[in-house]
């Protein structure tokens, strides 16, 4: 009876431990992910903080599991030791695993079976631009009307139109954006996506951001076309930075932004590797 | 891979998995402090003394309580467990359960910034009353049930288990403190291996199956309808985003993203197995097979509204 009293009293103690084991496995991978910045490749920005909170949280829940055990009446039941072990792998492994093989984007896979957004109707959160007011009784510009472009699209250190592949959809829908990048050149930075059902002569290519509205689980690729007299071979879904002239010609019965390109380059991966 | 429904990426699969992971623990983990605090500082039959007696009204009550204490779903599981075991019924719970995602302010904003331009006011009036309504529906027919064909064994050997123990323990502010964290970690160890193997499930879905292969069903109502509830079960998005996606589906009708948005809170892949975690898996089949039904021909029904 001593031998099981002290046997039970082994295996509570080693449940114990291993809850807050788990939790401080859980609290340091959460705050890793939070301090290197790596969430940043994974959440919307406004998830991010709760990383912070949640392993500050899940730090005191394993003190607290290890220093200060519950009442035996308040322990966890369930059980045997092989049971707890069990219960305790299948918490963690699974997070440690994905942590360390899970690379920081997805892999053309699974942005080809999501489908690409070519249209800016099918963006999330996308609403029709209003028309801006008109001018004042004297003639003056009011606030809200259309600026000079000049004024807001930013520009590189040659001058040229520094864009988004979203940017280029609008215009694609927009006349009055249209006016703004037609004609010029511009330079847009994406990932690589060789076309697979290429209506041109082989010499166009794909260039994909991915717009998040919650985390990366969500995430869908916005696509614009590029057209080179040689598209040299990237690895898929690798970043370059492509500069062109933006065209927006009428393909099937709708206008699609085409980027004629002049150089191709492998650039680093953005700051903000997301669109939100 | 035009034309393949399925196609498997580990990395892919791992970084989805991942995502999920990230953004879900943190909601997890509230929602099991959330429990551990109405453990140790409610008192048992607080939720009834509040509630209207009349079951109907205490359902109709318990569905729009999102509106002043709003909970997402994957946090929600824990924290009606512990108002199980605190005296609430289990009709209400379930109520409380299917609509708090749903019906509360923060999801009401989102899906009116989503619509915007597509009759948002229409669409987030229809989402939240279409929650309600199913959330009463389901939970009437709960409150026929009895609590061993709901509840897990477990789950009611606890709530034997407290009603012996009575009150919540007394002492020190800090000591019930440490009840309540003890309390909430019973309840993360549990609903956190649900919670795992649901993101995997739904991650493996979510990465893995060609979506483009559902647009074809876009041009039939009844297609539309199912491929979506479908379609949301997979994706498993949470309820204060799910709005934006859903937006963006505009070869569908109306009626199919309205099922989308009402469906998915309420069931998906990893909501399957958090609800197993506190309900009997033939109570939890049947209440995903009970919401698809349902939500799906009223949706139908809402056709004669023209959306």
């Amino acid at each position: 009876m001593h031998a099981a009293f002290s046997s039970r009293i082994v295996t509570a103690k080693i449940s114990q431990y291993l809850t807050a084991a788990v939790f401080l496995v859980w609290a340091i991978t959460l705050s890793y992910f939070y301090y290197s910045g790596r969430a940043a490749s994974y959440l919307h920005p406004f998830f991010i903080p709760n990383l912070a909170v949640a392993g500050f949280v899940l730090f005191i829940l394993a003190a607290i599991a290890a220093f200060a055990p519950a009442p035996p009446t308040r322990q966890r039941r369930g059980g045997s030791l092989a049971g707890n072990v069990a219960s305790c792998l299948f918490l963690t492994i699974p997070l440690l695993a994905a942590t360390s093989i899970s690379p920081s984007q997805f892999g053309a896979t699974a942005v080809l079976n999501r489908g690409f957004i070519e249209d800016i109707g099918d963006l999330p959160a996308y609403s029709p631009p209003m028309d801006p007011p008109l001018p004042n009784a004297d003639g003056t510009i009011g606030e809200g009307t259309m600026m000079n472009p000049s004024l807001y699209l930013a520009k590189n250190e040659n001058g040229e139109i520094k864009a988004e592949t979203v940017d280029l959809l609008y215009a694609a829908s927009e006349e009055v954006m249209r006016e703004d990048f037609e004609g010029q050149t511009v330079e847009v930075i994406g990932q690589f996506l060789p076309t697979r059902t290429d209506t041109s002569d082989g010499n166009r290519f794909r260039m994909v951001r991915m717009f998040v509205v919650c985390c990366a689980a969500d995430a869908r690729p916005v696509a614009i076309l590029v057209e080179a007299q040689d598209v040299a071979s990237f690895p898929e879904m690798s970043w370059v930075k492509v500069r062109g002239v933006a065209t927006f010609p009428l393909e099937g019965d709708r206008r699609i932004p085409l980027l004629i390109a002049t150089s191709i380059a492998p650039t680093e991966a953005p700051v903000q590797t997301f669109l939100y | 891979m035009e034309g393949v429904w399925f196609t498997f990426s580990l990395p892919d699969f791992s970084y989805a998995f991942l995502s999920v992971l990230l953004e879900g623990i943190p909601f997890i983990l509230l929602g099991t402090l959330v429990s551990g605090l109405v453990e140790q500082f409610l008192p048992a039959g607080a939720m009834t003394r509040y509630l209207p007696r009349n079951a109907f009204l205490g359902i109709c009550a318990s569905s729009a309580l999102g509106i002043v204490f709003p909970m997402c779903e994957c946090g929600v599981v824990p924290v009606i467990r512990r108002l199980i075991s605190k005296g609430l019924p289990i009709s209400s719970a379930v109520a409380y359960m299917l609509a708090a995602p749903i019906v509360n302010p923060i999801v009401a904003y989102s899906t009116f910034a989503a619509f915007r331009g597509q009759g948002a006011l229409e669409f987030t009036i229809l989402r939240l009353g279409l929650a309600f309504f199913v959330s009463i529906i389901v939970s009437l027919a709960v409150h026929n049930l009895s609590i061993r064909h709901v509840l897990r064994q477990q789950v009611i050997e606890d709530l034997a288990l407290n009603s012996q123990s009575g009150a919540p323990a007394s002492g020190s502010f800090w000591k019930r403190m440490l009840l309540a964290m003890h309390a909430g970690t019973r309840d993360l160890f549990d609903v956190g291996r649900y919670f795992i193997f649901g993101v995997a499930v739904a991650s493996l879905f979510s990465t893995a199956v060609n979506q483009e292969m559902l647009l074809p069903l876009a041009l039939n109502d009844w297609f539309a309808v199912a491929s979506m509830m479908g379609l949301a079960g997979v994706l498993s998005l949470c309820s204060t985003s799910d709005a934006f996606v859903a937006a963006t589906f505009v070869a569908f009708p109306g009626i199919a993203k309205l099922a989308f948005l009402v469906f998915g809170p309420m069931m998906d892949l990893r909501l399957l197995f958090i609800y197993a975690a506190v309900f009997r898996k033939r109570f939890v089949l049947g209440l995903a097979i009970g919401l698809f039904v349902l939500i799906g021909l009223l949706c139908m029904r809402l056709s004669v509204l023209g959306l």
